[in-house]
């Protein structure tokens, strides 16, 4: 797996590079700020790029517009933004377009090794990864919603691992059951919200995410 | 505690400060006399026309002119003294205009100044002069033909050294009535403006309440701007920092299992990680309020700013009670931002840090040797300090001629 990083703080952007290559990752380029972002995904063609969000130019958000723009000119790259706080208007911009190839996880989440590798591979083949501190977020906001109060907890369990990106395999794994009751627990959730079933990850994360905003949006 | 002392032990010294502070004020006034006196020809012109019949349309510009120019007295008054309110702006109509007090009190000022200030700012440039001419007349008498070899007062034409030297003597009289003269003239030359430039009391009231509301907004500006700092400096520094260590921690985790030599390498990287956030972190808190300032005194907090100072810094501090916290801090962040700017930008080998308390003002005068040319506009760090000033109803004044020296005055009520 060929990787390009962009991270303005040397000792993150060296650890993250040491972590990766001691898993036996190819970490092609690291670069500190958008531009240069850009140009070595043109130039190297990476599999994946891991993203900050705030970065030089501006300190802003210039990682999300790097990402996106990056995503724009390769649509096969898969990008795993990292943030040092969880923003729902990232995340909004980000899964614009649909969750494939994409993660957006906390800057912590890459101390928990072996999360952060499978969130990365999960990514790369296509899946989302979604920190579970921007579904808890959702969930919050959306208390108020009778649909979501008709949801069992340990289907609330299984919804929250859904959109972080998880697929039935790691969710059965998370939770200790057998795949089986996780796929039952899924259906019942689709039908509960009303939701048309979907088994493909990807797709599944994006209806469920779309879902709990638009809830989020109205409920606040 | 520094000025005082020296006007105690040479008096001569500070009376001689004191009559070249007065040329300053009196060339300045000057500056202000000539455009009263277009101002003046201006409403002449205007009255005329009017009294022809044909000037009724000019009279709003005239006396936009003149508002133009009394600012300009009160901004110049207001920098040696207490401060002068600008008035509401001069009414549209011609009739409203003429009717409005503060109006009317400047077409007062407008002759007096024009008069009265040229002859005062005359003098002050003569007088320097012609003592200047007189005292160094021995020097080059010889080398000027006879017939211009006169004292500046008319004497002459001298022809032997004698003469000469009491043309020397007359030059040292000069200087004497010049040091006694000045600043009785550069008080007489302020006069007029002190007594008609002020709001009349019934719109002094107002005026202090918008000034008020707009420094209280730039106080919660300054606030925002102060937090936003904390935020970036908290969250580009420590928590980037902390979220590397934690990175490390966990891939020295993965390595212990392959490698324990590449582990404990990684392990040596994160503890070095760790350190550098505390330090960081240990600045961000020193930034917020320095805890010198809270439990030692303000000029304690200066002498240790002063320290760490790369250029030559003497603390001259005359303060006996303490201000409120925030009035402390604020003048600790604008001598500490003087200071940076000092020895990053102004080649000085010296500063001078003057604290004191004037009535209910905290006072600091910061001044260097330098080559000049600071600038408080632009994005500068001054720009930052001079909106945390005046957000706290302070003046700010920067005088920073190219090729030096650059004064700093910053002066923020004490709120006590």
């Amino acid at each position: 797996m060929r990787i390009v990083i962009a991270e303005d703080e040397p000792l993150l952007r060296e650890g993250l590079a040491l972590l990766l290559r001691a898993e036996s990752l190819d970490v092609v380029a690291t670069t500190s700020n958008a531009e240069d972002f850009l140009e070595a995904v043109d130039k190297h063609d990476p599999d994946v790029a891991i993203v900050d969000v705030r970065m030089p130019p501006t300190n802003t958000d210039d990682g999300i517009r790097a990402a996106v723009e990056a995503r724009r000119r390769h649509p096969a790259l898969a990008v795993l933004v990292l943030s040092a706080y969880v923003e729902q208007a990232f995340a909004t911009d980000l899964f614009a377009h649909g969750g494939s190839r994409l993660g957006y996880l906390l800057k912590e989440r890459v101390g928990r090794v072996e999360e952060f590798l499978d969130a990365l591979h999960r990514v790369a083949d296509g899946g989302t990864a979604v920190d579970p501190e921007v579904v808890a977020q959702l969930l919050v906001r959306t208390r108020p919603d009778k649909r979501l109060d008709r949801l069992t907890a340990r289907e609330r369990d299984v919804l929250a691992l859904m959109a972080e990106g998880l697929g039935n395999t790691a969710i059965s794994e998370r939770l200790v059951v057998t795949e089986g009751a996780v796929h039952k627990h899924i259906r019942s959730i689709f039908a509960k919200l009303d939701l048309a079933p979907d088994d493909r990850a990807d797709r599944r994360v994006t209806a469920v995410l779309h879902y709990l905003n638009d809830l989020s949006r109205r409920g606040t | 505690m520094f000025g005082e002392r020296v006007g105690a032990v040479w008096p001569g010294r500070a009376r001689g400060g004191a009559a070249l502070q007065a040329i300053g004020r009196l060339a300045a006034g000057l500056g202000t006399a000539v455009l009263a006196g277009g101002a003046l020809v201006l409403v002449l012109v205007t009255a005329a026309a009017c009294l022809a019949g044909v000037g009724l349309f000019l009279v709003p510009a005239a006396l936009r002119a003149v508002r133009v120019v009394a600012d300009r007295e009160r901004t110049r008054l207001s920098r040696y003294g207490q401060e002068i309110l600008d008035p509401e702006p001069v009414p549209a109509s011609a009739r409203a205009a003429l009717r409005d007090p503060a109006v009317r009190r400047e077409l007062a000022w407008l002759p007096c100044h024009a008069i009265l200030g040229l002859l005062l700012g005359l003098l002050a440039l003569t007088l320097p002069l012609s003592s200047v001419h007189d005292v160094s007349f021995p020097l080059w008498w010889k080398l000027v033909p006879v017939s211009a070899g006169n004292s500046s007062l008319g004497f002459g034409p001298v022809h032997n050294w004698p003469g000469a030297f009491a043309i020397c003597l007359a030059g040292v009289a000069t200087i004497g009535v010049a040091v006694v003269l000045l600043p009785a003239a550069a008080r007489l030359q302020a006069w007029p403006g002190r007594r008609l430039l002020p709001p009349g009391h019934e719109t002094d009231l107002a005026l202090r309440i918008a000034e008020l509301t707009a420094t209280r907004a730039a106080a919660l500006d300054a606030h925002t701007a102060e937090l936003r700092r904390i935020e970036r400096s908290l969250h580009d520094g420590t928590q980037n920092r902390m979220v590397a260590v934690n990175v490390l921690v966990g891939a020295a985790r993965r390595a212990l299992a392959r490698d324990p030599a590449e582990a404990e390498e990684i392990l040596s990287r994160a503890q070095a990680a760790a350190e550098y956030a505390l330090a960081e972190l240990r600045g961000v808190v020193r930034s917020i309020l320095p805890p010198v300032l809270t439990e030692r005194s303000l000029p304690d907090a200066l002498t240790g700013l002063a320290a760490a100072c790369p250029v030559d810094c003497r603390i001259n501090a005359d303060l006996t009670e303490r201000c409120a916290v925030s009035v402390e801090a604020t003048v600790y962040y604008a001598v500490a931002e003087a200071l940076t700017n000092i020895a990053k930008h102004s080649g000085a080998s010296h500063a001078t840090v003057r604290l004191r308390r004037q009535q209910d003002r905290l006072c600091a005068e910061i001044t260097d040797d330098g080559g000049g040319g600071a600038d408080s506009r632009g994005g500068s760090g001054l720009s930052g300090i001079r909106r945390r000033v005046e957000a706290h109803d302070g003046t700010f004044e920067l005088s920073s001629p190219a090729g030096g020296p650059t004064v700093l005055s910053v002066s923020v009520p004490c709120g006590s």
